[in-house]
């Protein structure tokens, strides 16, 4: 499904990721854990193509076809999707009508047609329930005002709608309660099957808890220096990440 | 020749003289404007306040030609708003073809004499002295005219023309202008706008600036505000070779309202001005500006906004912010915010941003699915809708977001 290879990627000229491979099958869930500085936003980044994170050697495939020949919007449209970890507050865009917009152009994209003004309304209000947010969040600029919490919500709102086939979540449990890391396990495990992937990415364990990884690896130093089961969240929990700081 | 010409003149302004001196008759206070204006001449950078809309450099070589050609005029966006409509063609006033609605009552002045705080203003004095006649409309008491007013100024030689128009709104009445400046001309308009608006009343004012890229036009609109009243205004620009949109409106009675907003959307090399005064003469007023300026390639962008806050004017309220969108390297914003103030019991800020796109606002929507044009269009729609959003009437304001997205559908 994602496959990423001996991937080399500089910000501002310096090297970040020194030759990242990864391969994500469909249907699994691989949760990327690392200290600060390790590369992780670097590479979700990189792989959903913001301009400024090129790669200098390597690819990265999703379902066989090569990202990096496409624009950001396109591998949207592909079905890859960022759960942001800073989402972005946007005034002036009413949030409902961005997201029929960013849903119809994704459809579009895909040679499908507009959903229904009707249909919108439903699946969105749908969606807004399973997420917590309330409907008059829905009326609002899109995050204008939200706690950090509510940007997470809308995140996976944004989720639960477009249904992408490969989803990157960047450190979506930072900042949540209890409660709102079951609601993004809710969402995950709703949209899990044999077609899709998801690579979380996070600081803790604690998220694994509601989300069980196929896969766990350990980023560190812009490489992947281990990878295993799901043992080895609960393992680094309690040993931290000092031995592989040093190992890179 | 006589004492009012001035030294090494351009051509444009020997057709001035002759222009002023083949009128039929000349009053005092044309006289006295001429006068005034060539001892001022036409405003240049080396004065302050037009130290970014330099009129005499950008005319220098304008040669006026004298080839007004009444071209068919196509519908207005407002048509459905099914307004009373006034046209000035080049200046020339043709009043609505239909009856008067109860309370309303116009028809064709002599021109304004000189409107004292508008006497250092050289374009201002010029259009006193040159303008042949005034469009006069007066909203009776307690009138509530429930469909709008349109005055559409249609721009369509090359020469210059002057225009005029004398307003007042009575006691508790309201109104809602439009006003059109249209044309794909060369030309040079000057249009100046005297409004009473009497206690009680409210005043509306939309206006929506599309004209050519070579044209130049220079509107004023000098507001007396009495006790209670309110004036709102919202103007868009598309911009012009040099065009400059100044509002000076005057609180002289207590506890009256003004929103003066303004949003220009500016190309290729295309140039607009708005420039303010609101003076505060009166206690327990309040004023509320909001500028929106986007500007590419090499648009340039020029907002001058000043309260002036009278010793007696305690309890001003008065705030101004300014924000420019540059969306290119070329591209120029110029804002002067100022405040000068006697009172010392007042609540008076403003504030100025300059800055390019958010790249990670961008980034974001990209990856939602927009492309990038589709992005920066919805970006940019959301920095000037904050100005459109203002806008009480829905009609209304639906017709100026509409502009401003086939101004970005145009890119």
């Amino acid at each position: 499904m994602l496959k990423i290879d001996n991937l080399k990627v500089s910000v501002g000229g310096n090297e970040i990721l020194k030759g990242l491979s990864l391969d994500v099958p469909a249907g699994e869930v691989h949760a990327i854990m690392g200290p600060n500085g390790s590369g992780k936003s670097t590479l979700s980044y990189t792989i959903a193509g913001r301009d400024d994170y090129e790669a200098n050697s390597g690819e990265v495939l999703l379902n066989g076809d090569p990202l990096f020949e496409m624009d950001a919007n396109e591998r949207a449209a592909k079905g890859l999707f960022l759960s942001f970890q800073h989402p972005m507050e946007i005034p002036g865009v009413q949030t409902m009508t961005f997201i029929r917009t960013a849903l119809n152009a994704q459809r579009k994209a895909r040679g499908e047609e507009d959903i229904s003004a009707a249909d919108f309304i439903k699946l969105v209000r749908e969606k807004a329930k399973l997420v917590g947010l309330d409907d008059q969040k829905l009326k609002r600029q899109f995050n204008v005002g939200f706690s950090g919490g509510e940007k997470k919500r809308m995140e996976m709102l944004q989720m639960a709608m477009f249904e992408p086939h490969f989803a990157i979540m960047d450190e979506t449990d930072s900042g949540l309660d209890i409660d709102a890391l079951k609601m993004v396990g809710d969402v995950v495990n709703a949209l899990r099957g044999p077609e899709r992937g998801f690579l979380v990415i996070t600081h803790y364990q604690r998220l694994l808890d509601y989300i069980k990884p196929d896969a766990v690896h350990v980023l560190a130093g812009g490489q992947i220096v281990k990878s295993g089961g799901p043992e080895l969240a609960i393992e680094l929990e309690k040993s931290g990440y000092e031995q592989f700081i040093e190992a890179a | 020749m006589s004492k009012t010409n001035v030294e090494n003149p351009t051509a444009l302004e020997t057709a001035f003289d002759a222009a002023f001196k083949s009128r039929s008759s000349i009053n005092e206070a044309q006289a006295a404007a001429y006068d005034r204006f060539t001892q001022l001449r036409l405003p240049n950078r080396r004065i302050e306040n037009w130290k970014w809309s330099d009129f005499a450099t950008t005319l220098r070589n304008f040669e006026p030609a004298n080839d007004v050609t009444e071209l068919p005029v196509g519908a207005s966006p407002f048509d459905h708003l099914k307004p009373l409509e006034f046209r000035l063609y080049d200046g020339r006033i043709e009043l609505p073809h239909e009856d008067m609605p109860d309370g309303v009552r116009y028809g064709i002045m002599d021109a304004v004499a000189t409107i004292p705080e508008l006497e250092n203003n050289a374009l201002a004095n010029l259009n006193v002295a040159l303008a042949r006649k005034s469009l006069g409309i007066e909203i009776g008491e307690n009138v509530q005219l429930d469909r709008p007013i349109l005055i559409r100024h249609i721009i369509s030689g090359s020469g210059f023309s002057f225009a005029q128009t004398m307003m007042r709104i009575s006691a508790n009445a309201r109104v809602q202008i439009i006003e059109t400046y249209e044309g794909q001309s060369a030309g040079l308009y000057s249009h100046l706008f005297h409004l009473v608006v009497r206690d009680e009343a409210k005043f509306n004012r939309a206006v929506l600036q599309q004209t050519g890229p070579e044209n130049t036009t220079h509107a004023i609109c000098a507001a007396k505000i009495e006790g209670n009243a309110e004036f709102n205004q919202t103007s868009l620009s598309t911009g012009g070779r040099l065009c400059r949109h100044e509002t000076h409106a005057h609180f002289w009675s207590p506890n009256s309202k003004a929103t003066i907003n303004s949003a220009s959307l500016l190309s290729d090399e295309r140039h607009a001005d708005f420039t303010s005064e609101t003076r505060h003469l009166a206690p327990h007023c309040q004023t509320r500006q909001l500028h929106k300026g986007v500007a590419r390639n090499r648009g340039r962008n020029v907002f001058q906004g000043k309260f002036y806050v009278e010793r007696e004017a305690q309890k001003t309220d008065a705030k101004m912010t300014a924000n420019a969108l540059l969306l290119s390297d070329t591209a120029e914003a110029n804002h002067k915010p100022e405040l000068e103030i006697y009172a010392d019991d007042v609540e008076c800020a403003h504030g100025s941003t300059v800055g390019a796109l958010d790249k990670d606002a961008l980034f974001y929507l990209q990856q939602r699915g927009l492309s990038e044009e589709e992005a920066r269009a919805l970006l940019v729609d959301a920095f000037v809708g904050e100005v459109m959003s203002e806008i009480a009437d829905e009609k209304l304001r639906s017709v100026f977001e509409t502009q401003v997205q086939n101004w970005l559908a145009s890119s």
